[in-house]
C-alpha cells in the first residue's frame, strides 16, 4: 500500500472481507442448532404448562470467545 | 498385481481428505500433487477418487489411460483392490483408484466405503481421496473416515464462504469426530496472486485465516505453469524449478510433520512498476 492511498476509499479486498464476515455470521448462527424448529416447539410444550404463551423467538449471535442463545418469550396477554 | 514393497510403516495409513465446498478450486490438482510429493518422499501413497460420475484425477495424474476397473467395481466385488489400482510407471510409490463413470453418484454406501478405505489403510502409508464438491452424499462418503482434512480454496468470496460451510459440518459427519476424537483440519490457500493482494485487491493469507479460524498449511501461487502441466498430464510437482511445484512439495513436509517456512510470494514486478504504482 502507498502513502497516498491512506486518502483513497477502502481496498475492494476489506470489502469482500466485511461481506464474507458478515454473511458468515449470518450463516453460522443458522447452521449450528440444527433442530432449532424443533427445539422451539418442545420449548413452548414446556412454558405453556405454566403461562399463556404466544411465540417464541430464538436469536443466536457469537463473537470472537463468546456464544449466546437468546429466547425470547411472548406472552399471550 | 503386486503392490511392491509393503508400506513402509507397522501402524495403519493416514486417510487424508482434500475438499472444498465450491467446485473448481483445484482440489484434484491439489490431490494429485500431495499424493505425487508425498510417493517422492518415499512413502506408498494411494490417491482415490471419490467424484463418481464426473472422473478428473486421472487425466491430472496422466493415468487415463489405464484404467481397466474403477472404485466402485472393487465395492461391488467386480474386481479386487489389486486389479483396479494403478500403480504409477513415472513415479515409484504412486498409484490411483479411479472413480466411476456411472451416472448414478449415490452407488456409494457407508459399509462398503469403510471396507475399501480400511483395506487401503493396510496397503499404504497415505490414503489421499479426492472428495466431490458440494455437501452431499459423496461429501460426506469421502469425509466419513478421513483422519485428516484438507480445505482447500481460493481468496475469492465465494470460495471462502463454501469453505466455511464445509468446515462447519466436516465433525458432524466423520466417524472420528463421532467416537470423540477430532479430525484434524488445515486450509490450502490456492491461486494466491500476489500482484492483487499487494494492491489490495484480493483477499490475503491473514484475512482468510482470520476468517475461516484453522490452521494453514500451504499457500500455492496462481501461475500459467500449471495449465501445462494439466495439458501434460504430469502433476507440477514433478518439476524440481516450479514455485508452485516447492509449494506442493513444502505442503507434503508439513503433512509429514516437518516444520518448513511459507514460500514468500512477492509479485514479479520491477522497480518501475513499484514506482508508477506509488503514484496511482
Amino acid at each position: 500500500m502507498s502513502f497516498f492511498d491512506i486518502f483513497k476509499k477502502k481496498k475492494s479486498k476489506d470489502v469482500a472481507k466485511d461481506r464474507l464476515m458478515m454473511m458468515l455470521a449470518y450463516e453460522r448462527a443458522n447452521t449450528k442448532i440444527e433442530n432449532l424448529e424443533e427445539m422451539k416447539k418442545e420449548l413452548i410444550g414446556v412454558v405453556k404448562k405454566y403461562l399463556n404463551v404466544k411465540d417464541i423467538v430464538i436469536k443466536t449471535d457469537s463473537n470472537q470467545d463468546i456464544e449466546t442463545l437468546e429466547v425470547e418469550i411472548i406472552l399471550d396477554k | 498385481m503386486d503392490f511392491g514393497n509393503y508400506k513402509k510403516g507397522e501402524t495403519l495409513g493416514t486417510v487424508i481428505t482434500i475438499t472444498s465446498g465450491k467446485g473448481g478450486v483445484g482440489k484434484s490438482t491439489t490431490t494429485a500433487n500431495i499424493a505425487t510429493a508425498l510417493a517422492l518422499r518415499g512413502k506408498k501413497v494411494v490417491a482415490v477418487d471419490f467424484d463418481i460420475g464426473l472422473r478428473n484425477l486421472d487425466m491430472i495424474l496422466g493415468l487415463e489411460n489405464r484404467i481397466v476397473y474403477d472404485v466402485v467395481d472393487v465395492m461391488d466385488g467386480k474386481c479386487n483392490l489389486s486389479q483396479a489400482i494403478i500403480k504409477d510407471k513415472r513415479t515409484q510409490n504412486l498409484h490411483f483408484l479411479p472413480a466411476s463413470q456411472t451416472k448414478d453418484k449415490d452407488v456409494l454406501n457407508k459399509d462398503k466405503v469403510e471396507k475399501l478405505v480400511n483395506d487401503l489403510k493396510e496397503k499404504f502409508d497415505y490414503i489421499l481421496i479426492d472428495s466431490p464438491a458440494g455437501i452431499e452424499s459423496g461429501f460426506e462418503h469421502s469425509i466419513y473416515l478421513a483422519d485428516r482434512a484438507l480445505i482447500v480454496t481460493t481468496p475469492e468470496i465465494s470460495s471462502v464462504r463454501d469453505a466455511d460451510r464445509v468446515i462447519g459440518i466436516i465433525d458432524a459427519k466423520s466417524k472420528k469426530a463421532q467416537e470423540g476424537e477430532e479430525v484434524q483440519k488445515h486450509i490450502i490457500i490456492n491461486r494466491l496472486k500476489p500482484e492483487l493482494v499487494e494492491k489490495g485487491e484480493m483477499l490475503n493469507v491473514e484475512d482468510v485465516l482470520h476468517i475461516l479460524a484453522l490452521p494453514l498449511i500451504g499457500v500455492v501461487p496462481d501461475d500459467e505453469d500449471i495449465v501445462k502441466s494439466t495439458n501434460l498430464g504430469e502433476p507440477i510437482v514433478l518439476d524440481e524449478k516450479s514455485i508452485v511445484g516447492e509449494a506442493f512439495r513444502r505442503i507434503a513436509a508439513r503433512i509429514e510433520g516437518e516444520d518448513v517456512e511459507f514460500l514468500d510470494l512477492k509479485s514479479k514486478k520491477g522497480f518501475l512498476d513499484k514506482l508508477k504504482g506509488l503514484f496511482k
